[in-house]
């Protein structure tokens, strides 16, 4: 087929497809600003930032409950936190064992892979089954914990041994021959060089956990996450309170996204890559 | 000094260094001349401590090297690709040594300071402390890997095929002031390179490698003149080699039959190489070969104009190739026809025979 033709096709497929992907978002924004007497549907009846101050507390108290969101969502901000630092620690750390062969690579490799690969609602179910047997009680910081990182700590890895492969050994070994010992080395070289790529680590880290649903409804125990508390109270009635919520937990969302797009770009403009080293090769 | 004795290192079944043993002098330029495999880089990360040998041992001024981590070894490396730090500056690359090493670090900010900029000052790279490494030029790049090693003043300074990366004309420069710098710095430079006439320009002393162990170290002069086995004369890249045997005291092979000159210690039949400067024969048409000498048939291929010179190609009847040189300041070289038979002739006395390792 001819550009001409194959152009707008691809343009108006494009457009469908970003529509598809956002449509349920966008229909969730529109009703949080649905007026007082109204549902969690269409027609708008009057357009008010009403639940949006009902979720806050700053209405009267009336028929409607409030969201029971406060706990909940620090519990997930804290424990996506905790998640996001041990997995990528663990992650960096695997990634640079990786780099040196070892007898067994394969074998750890894909041990390390079967944490993001086996399905939640089992890992979720058997922790849950293992401490019913062992007597240990379940709790959002401990098995649920356990478990977000364990999910988690395969992508950070994966991230990181993307990044290593590309890593150009000797500027470590320039080091080395300087007299800077292996400890410095890393310090000093090759964490600024990966930082980067540390960043997408806890960038995913944080967003799987965060949002980490089967894993955690078998093991949180009686205090629940964030996930959880929202699909609870989907078994009474839905108010648009609750696409409030939806609208403002996405804009945090998008802020963490913008960090990390700062961040970014100034690790990677300071640090070029290797560019014009790579071409002396 | 430095001496590696019977250094041996294996990857898998393939043997980079066999059994090698050298000697570098203190205060000299040594050049390390090895093509592509022959296991000079290996050589240099066995001395650095990149990489531990199999068997065999290292010295440095009395001192065992191997089993040192390579950060306790006190030796300077320049890397081909410069391995420059890319989030630091100039002036930040360079004072890296000095900050953060192990041993004796420079805690002082303003000796730091005064040393970077003597290095700078030495390498020439004034006015560009606050660059990005990523911001400024090959050669620039190559003084900066320079001065990052010279400023923590290593006894011994690795360099990996340091101008490799660089264009011609910029190479050249380079030689004249590495020389110049290490003169200046009484170190040690062992500078290794796949390029014969960089071994040669560079070093007061080269040492051919050749698979895995060193096949000839001397004088670059003495080592260009008198190559002593048929592999040092092929690295040279100005000798051609002829297989033969040994026939009453002279030369019998695919070129025919001439004299060879001295005393050879094998028998009658005995297998020899020789090697004869491209620059030692003159061209004649087929049976007008300069009388008095010695003279092969050869078939003319092709000929290259390199500039000051002339290289022509010609072909024996088994295949051999030969390479003529003809230098331009001479009487001017004559245009040969393709294909066509020439004697190619030359004296005898200067014909270098290999009788030990021919086969």
């Amino acid at each position: 087929m001819e550009a001409r033709v194959l152009k707008p096709v691809l343009g108006v497929y494009c457009a469908a497809f970003i529509l598809f992907l956002y449509g349920p978002m966008i229909i969730l924004a529109i009703l949080s600003f649905q007026g007082p007497g109204g549902g969690p549907q269409f027609p708008i009846i009057e357009w008010s930032t009403y639940w949006y101050q009902h979720l806050l507390g700053m209405t009267p108290p009336g028929r409607i409950s409030r969201l029971p969101i406060g706990d909940s969502l620090l519990r997930s901000l804290t424990l996506a936190l905790m998640t996001t630092v041990v997995s990528t620690v663990l992650g960096v750390i695997t990634a640079q064992g990786f780099r040196a062969r070892f007898k067994a690579s394969g074998v750890v490799f894909y041990l390390v892979i079967l944490g993001m690969i086996v399905p939640g609602v089992l890992v979720g179910l058997g922790m849950a089954l293992l401490t019913n047997m062992l007597g240990i009680d379940r709790s959002w910081w401990g098995t649920a914990f356990v478990l977000h990182v364990v999910y988690t700590f395969p992508f950070a890895f994966l991230v990181m041994l993307a990044i290593f492969n590309r890593f150009d050994r000797s500027v470590e070994e320039a080091s080395l021959s300087l007299g800077v010992s292996p400890v410095q080395t890393f310090r000093r070289v090759t964490f600024p060089m990966i930082f980067p790529g540390v960043l997408s680590a806890m960038l995913f880290s944080f967003t799987l956990s965060y949002d980490e649903f089967s894993r955690t409804l078998f093991t949180s125990g009686r205090q629940l996450t964030l996930p959880l508390t929202i699909y609870g109270t989907f078994s009474v009635e839905i108010y648009p309170n609750i696409f409030a919520f939806g609208v403002l937990t996405t804009l945090f969302s998008f802020t963490l996204l913008l960090i990390y797009a700062l961040l970014m770009l100034r690790a990677v403009r300071s640090a070029q890559s290797f560019k014009g080293q790579e071409e002396a090769e | 000094m430095l001496s590696l004795s019977s250094v041996t290192k294996r990857y898998g079944d393939v043997t980079a260094l066999d059994r090698l043993s050298v000697t570098v002098p203190d205060d000299a330029y040594v050049s390390l001349l090895g093509a592509s495999g022959s296991g000079k880089t290996t050589l240099l990360r066995v001395i650095a401590g990149f990489e531990e040998p199999d068997g065999g041992t290292v010295t440095h001024d009395g001192r065992r090297l191997d089993g040192v981590a390579p950060h306790r070894r006190g030796i300077g490396f320049v890397f081909q690709n410069f391995a420059l730090f890319p989030h630091l500056s100039v002036a930040d690359n360079v004072a890296f040594g000095l900050r953060y090493r192990e041993d004796n670090p420079v805690r002082d900010a303003a000796e730091l300071k005064k040393r970077v900029a003597d290095v700078i000052h030495l390498v020439g790279l004034e006015g560009l402390e606050t660059r990005k490494v990523t911001a400024i030029s090959g050669g620039q790049r190559q003084r900066v890997a320079l001065a990052r090693t010279l400023v923590t003043e290593p006894r011994l300074v690795l360099l990996d095929e340091p101008l490799g990366a660089l264009d011609a004309n910029l190479r050249e420069r380079m030689c004249d002031e590495l020389r110049a710098i290490r003169e200046r710095l009484k170190v040690t430079f062992l500078h290794v390179t796949g390029s014969e006439t960089e071994a040669l320009l560079m070093g007061d002393t080269v040492a051919v490698l050749s698979a895995g162990s060193i096949a000839q170290i001397g004088p670059a002069s003495s080592l260009f003149s008198a190559p002593r086995s048929a592999d040092v004369a092929r690295h040279l890249n100005a000798y051609n080699v002829l297989s033969g045997r040994v026939r009453k005291g002279g030369f019998e092979g695919a070129g025919g039959r001439f004299p060879l000159p001295g005393e050879l210690p094998v028998r009658d039949g005995a297998p020899v190489e020789i090697a004869l400067r491209f620059d030692r024969i003159s061209v004649a048409p087929a049976g007008k070969g300069a009388a008095g000498g010695a003279s092969i048939p050869a078939r003319f291929i092709a000929s290259e104009f390199t500039g000051a010179s002339v290289l022509s190609f010609f072909r024996l009847d088994d295949g051999t190739l030969l390479q003529v040189v003809a230098h331009l300041s001479g009487p001017a070289p004559r245009s040969f026809t393709k294909d066509e038979l020439y004697d190619l002739s030359f004296n005898p006395q200067d014909v270098i025979p290999f009788t030990e390792r021919a086969a």
